[in-house]
């Protein structure tokens, strides 16, 4: 612990020098869409992993295919493509729409209508039936409680 | 109606059965490659041991062959070529390319084409060598283009360069069979 | 000797499984109270025995007994007597018979609390639990035992711990998961109790409730520590990755929120009870999906464990029987059952009901998004992948409509609400949502239309809606002071768990929104500037531990020039594994995190380093565990163990025939 200190002392004194990145971009907007990319691309070779969190040689070497597709100027449509080419469909983790992959979108979308009009069709076969004293209630419990407060209150006012 | 209404949830449930029961027998690392049915991608590569030599994809172009992605430092590649040499004993065309692992700078890794072609001389002398000759990939480019993930991965290229079929893994004698047939119909034509 | 033991215990607790699946059962058909009484001595002797057995594995692992084939591939001597414990649970073998503890200490439970459950209705629950442990039982000793001996060979140093595995995190984790994943059994097997009487009234899901809530808190905790985990160790700063084995355990959270929703109305309005059952075998049916995906290595994943196909195959025939079966059953027996409770389309019930819709499509999502590759390839259509692009697109569309819902929900009455009452407290929640998204985002300089000002809102408007309901009831109890004590432990779990939701939203959208990064490579007296920190990189030193080497960072930070903390990051070596592990070193508030880890070494000599700024991503932890603690505060309400007083005690006899719905078709 004590050389950790002295350490500090040492160092404290140093003059300080930026960090370099990496990676450097000059465009911050290239930088963003470098992120997003490597953050969307799949390693092939992993278990299941994103480039950006994979150290696999494949990954690496698509890292760098990716940062140099960015600094040319490509677009994300584009470096994608150009992965997707190489690698497949396997290598983007938003699958393509497309008829066998339609679904995806589909089913979820049916569910919610569906059962948003089931909920509606019971609702108007119950409105045939139901009658007019619908009193209004809370949890059966709690309004026992609320009404007890109600009646207490309305006898505490009360001179007696 | 109201009935078969219930039976939906038991009906939905065997439909996904049956995939879970196959899926059990498929292995999820294999994927296809998007190259097959393609034209194998342009290169210009030295030959691995003799690096004034450069191959172009054109020059492959004649009669059919297995392009087989290897390296020394990959136990599998290992394991198989002397399977892979039987084949070529067979009369079977396999091109070699070889797959060079990035080497750290920072540690004062250098490529060193001697020591390579010594070593696989060895590793070929000692395991068998299946291959006309081997292409030298030092930054993987081709390997890249070629949507390759690891070592050994395999492409059976047509005489019109097309490439026919793609293997993952080391090639066997449990799993030849399918490859060699594709081989055949593509050596009759 | 102390693993052949073990080993035995777990034979035995094989045969009282056996026993357990087999007499209250047939019992409960031929109406043999004998039978039915030997419910509760089994399970309980079933949990001491397996219990037990757990014991021994972990002796073998303490005592290092490497002639156990999984003591040998888990752990090693270096490893600390800590993880060595919990080694015994790192292995597939091992964390098999880690769920068979828990799901027999389910049952054991349920002998124990459900005394004033008739007599029938608990011989049909734990017959139901003893036929699952049955089927864990036997597959954790045929098909992966964790006690086999590798005798006479043995190694003299294991292959030791997977350095993954070798956190905190790894000690608290998969207990609380698996008591979460497992205790849906118990609303399964309520249901199917259910199923096998036809008897469905309020009570029914009374008496399922608290289980399904104890269940759900667990599963709450197990999946909110396991983010939290993977946050501290993955060293990649993420908290959620969509892998496989995260889904699985995501869809039975979803779909058991969506039970405790919907079983709130089955109590309270005695209807959704067809809707009711179905969830309650859906969400174990998930669980145990969850154990076919996670084991079978059908799915690829970063978490799987090691796979074999005939285990997969045993999983599956399994999974066949317990949810085909009780699908089945359902089909047949659910059709007859009609509720007659009325609502209007404005009330608690439909509120509810689009609860459920959001929380099933949810579902949905995630399953298609982890089967659906499956699916795809298996009919020949190639490979695809699935991951956050997807889920994230998916789950913006359905959290919107779902936090607007859940801000209403409370305060509507079930049956019928007429909307002007409810006008002016909601126009003063989402006034003060809209005050406080705003007005926060405003003064911290990052208001822009994104996701973050659309998350703020959200969770403004559920946490703000969630106050002022309670504040009202509260008030309509006769004011603050004698209203917190009146108000009941379930609204407020209520209450507390909407808040948790509230603080979840936020922390989601926040860190997703404005979280900021950089890869540095830095040199010794290096500084890096991230969104108003300075970090400088004061030393590297190499390390020692127990069973690892690597290199340690001291980083100092400071913000405008005060010091904030100096950070220590570490790269770990496990040279047994081979595997290297990145330690990130992480500075809390409950505003912001600061992580950073370090990366490879580089020429110079000087290191690669990722630093991270994360507004708010303690909120996702926060909120997830604020809903659990509102799980465990209603779990503590009277009502339900005063149910259990008012439950008679032994139904009539002729009621030991199973019989159709209880209920008249039309009231």
């Amino acid at each position: 612990m004590r050389i950790v200190m002295l350490l500090l002392c040492f160092f404290a004194t140093l003059p300080t020098l930026a960090a370099e990145e990496i990676l450097p971009f000059a465009d911050p907007k290239q930088q963003a869409l470098f992120r997003e990319l490597t953050h969307e691309l799949r390693c092939p070779k992993c278990q299941n992993q994103n480039i950006a969190d994979s150290n696999a040689v494949v990954a690496v070497d698509m890292r760098k295919k990716t940062y140099e597709l960015v600094q040319q100027g490509q677009d994300k449509t584009q470096v994608i493509e150009y992965m997707k080419l190489r690698y497949g469909d396997f290598v983007h983790y938003q699958p393509p729409l497309q008829l066998s992959t339609i679904w995806l979108w589909l089913l979820p979308a049916l569910l919610v209508l569906g059962m948003g009009l089931y909920v509606l069709r019971k609702n108007n076969q119950q409105q045939m039936l139901v009658n007019d004293d619908v009193s209004s209630e809370l949890d059966a419990e709690l309004q026992a409680m609320i009404d007890e407060v109600a009646v207490k209150a309305s006898a505490g006012d009360k001179p007696v | 109606m109201r009935k078969l209404l219930f039976f939906i949830p038991f009906a939905l449930f065997i439909g996904l059965s049956m995939f879970l029961f196959s899926g059990l027998f498929s292995d999820p690392r294999q994927h296809g490659s998007a190259l097959v049915q393609r034209q194998l991608p342009q290169f210009q590569l030295p030959d691995l041991m003799q690096p004034e030599k450069r191959w172009t994809a054109d020059e492959l172009k004649g009669e059919p062959y297995f392009l087989n992605v290897w390296g020394t430092w990959c136990p599998t590649c290992n394991a198989e070529l002397a399977f892979l040499t039987q084949l070529r004993q067979q009369g079977v065309r396999i091109v070699g390319l070889y797959y060079v692992q990035p080497l750290d700078a920072a540690f004062g890794e250098t490529f060193d084409l001697k020591a390579l072609q010594q070593d696989v001389q060895q590793k070929l002398a000692e395991q068998g060598d299946p291959y006309q000759f081997n292409l030298l990939d030092e930054h993987r480019t081709l390997i890249f283009d070629l949507g390759v993930s690891g070592a050994p991965e395999t492409f059976l290229v047509d005489a019109d360069g097309v490439i026919r079929a793609h293997h993952v893994g080391d090639i066997n004698p449990q799993n030849w069979s399918a490859l060699a047939e594709a081989y055949q119909q593509l050596v009759r034509k | 000797m102390i693993p052949e033991i073990g080993q035995l215990a777990l034979t035995f607790a094989l045969a009282l499984s056996l026993l357990l699946a087999v007499v209250p059962l047939y019992g409960s058909f031929v109406a043999n109270q004998r039978a039915l009484l030997l419910a509760k001595p089994l399970a309980i002797g079933m949990f001491v025995l397996s219990a037990f057995a757990m014991g021994c594995l972990i002796y073998a692992f303490l005592h290092s007994d490497f002639t156990v084939i999984n003591v040998a591939s888990n752990s090693s001597t270096t490893l600390p007597w800590y993880f060595k414990m919990t080694a015994s649970f790192g292995s597939h073998e091992g964390s098999m018979l880690l769920w068979v503890s828990m799901l027999t200490l389910w049952t054991a439970l349920v002998a124990l609390f459900s005394k004033s459950l008739p007599l029938l209705m608990q011989g049909r629950i734990l017959g139901v639990l003893g036929l699952i442990c049955l089927g864990f039982i036997a597959f954790s000793l045929f098909m992966s035992n964790p006690f086999a001996r590798s005798l006479p060979f043995y190694p003299v140093e294991g292959r030791d711990l997977n350095p993954l595995l070798q956190d905190f995190g790894m000690i608290v984790h998969p207990p609380l998961l698996y008591l979460g994943y497992v205790g849906f059994a118990v609303t399964f097997a309520f249901a199917i109790a259910a199923l096998i009487g036809g008897k469905f009234d309020s009570t029914w899901a009374r008496w399922a409730r608290p289980w399904t809530l104890a269940a759900w808190m667990f599963l709450t905790m197990g999946i909110m520590l396991g983010s939290w985990w993977a946050y501290n160790e993955l060293g990649w700063g993420g908290w959620w990755f969509w892998d496989p084995v995260e889904n699985a355990s995501f869809m039975p959270w979803l779909v058991g929120t969506a039970l405790l929703h919907s079983l709130a109305v089955t109590e309270k309005r005695g209807t959704f009870k067809s809707w009711t059952v179905l969830l309650a075998i859906a969400a174990f049916s998930l669980s145990l999906m969850g154990a076919f995906l996670v084991r079978s290595g059908v799915l690829v994943s970063v978490h799987s464990f090691a796979t074999d196909p005939s285990r997969g195959l045993y999983l599956l025939v399994f999974l066949l029987l317990v949810v085909g079966g009780s699908l089945f059953l359902y089909a047949l027996r659910m059709n007859a059952v009609r509720s007659q409770a009325r609502y209007q389309l404005f009330s608690r019930e439909v509120l509810l009901w689009g609860n459920n819709v959001f929380l099933l499509t949810a579902t949905l999502v995630v399953f298609l998004g982890t089967m659906y590759p499956l699916f795809h390839k298996e009919l020949g259509l190639g490979s695809i992948s699935i991951g956050e692009p997807f889920f994230n697109q998916m789950f913006f569309y359905l959290a919107i409509p779902f936090s607007l819902l859940l801000g209403m929900g409370p305060w509507v009455r079930w049956k019928q609400q007429t909307l002007p009452p409810l006008l002016k407290p909601l126009t003063l929640v989402a006034l003060a949502a809209l005050t406080l998204a705003l007005g926060y985002l405003t003064l911290t300089q990052q208001l822009a239309a994104n996701l973050a000002l659309l998350g703020m809102l959200l969770g403004a408007w559920v946490g703000m809606s969630a106050i002022g309901e309670v504040w009202q009831r509260m008030q309509q109890l006769g004011g603050i002071s004698t209203g917190f004590g009146r108000l009941q432990a379930s609204h407020w779990g209520m209450t507390i768990a909407h808040i948790g939701f509230a603080v979840l939203v936020i922390g989601v959208a926040m860190t997703k929104t404005l979280s900021i990064e950089t890869d540095v490579r830095m040199k010794i007296g290096d500084t890096a500037a991230l969104g108003g920190y300075e970090f400088k990189l004061l030393d590297v030193y190499e390390l020692k531990g127990a069973n690892y080497g690597g290199q340690a960072a001291e980083i100092a930070v400071t913000e405008q020039g005060q010091p904030i903390a100096q950070l220590h990051a570490e790269k770990r070596f496990y040279p047994i594994q081979k595997t290297v592990m990145t330690e990130a070193a992480v500075h809390a508030r409950l505003s912001r995190d600061l992580f950073v880890a370090l990366g490879e070494e580089i020429a110079g000599p000087s290191w690669s380093v990722r630093v991270y700024v994360k507004p708010f991503v303690r909120w996702i932890w926060l909120g997830g565990l604020l809903m659990a603690l509102g799980g465990l505060i209603a779990l503590l309400d009277k009502r339900y163990r005063r149910s259990f007083v008012a439950a008679p005690l032994q139904e009539p006899e002729q009621t030991l025939e199973p019989q159709q719905s209880q209920e008249p078709a039309n009231a």
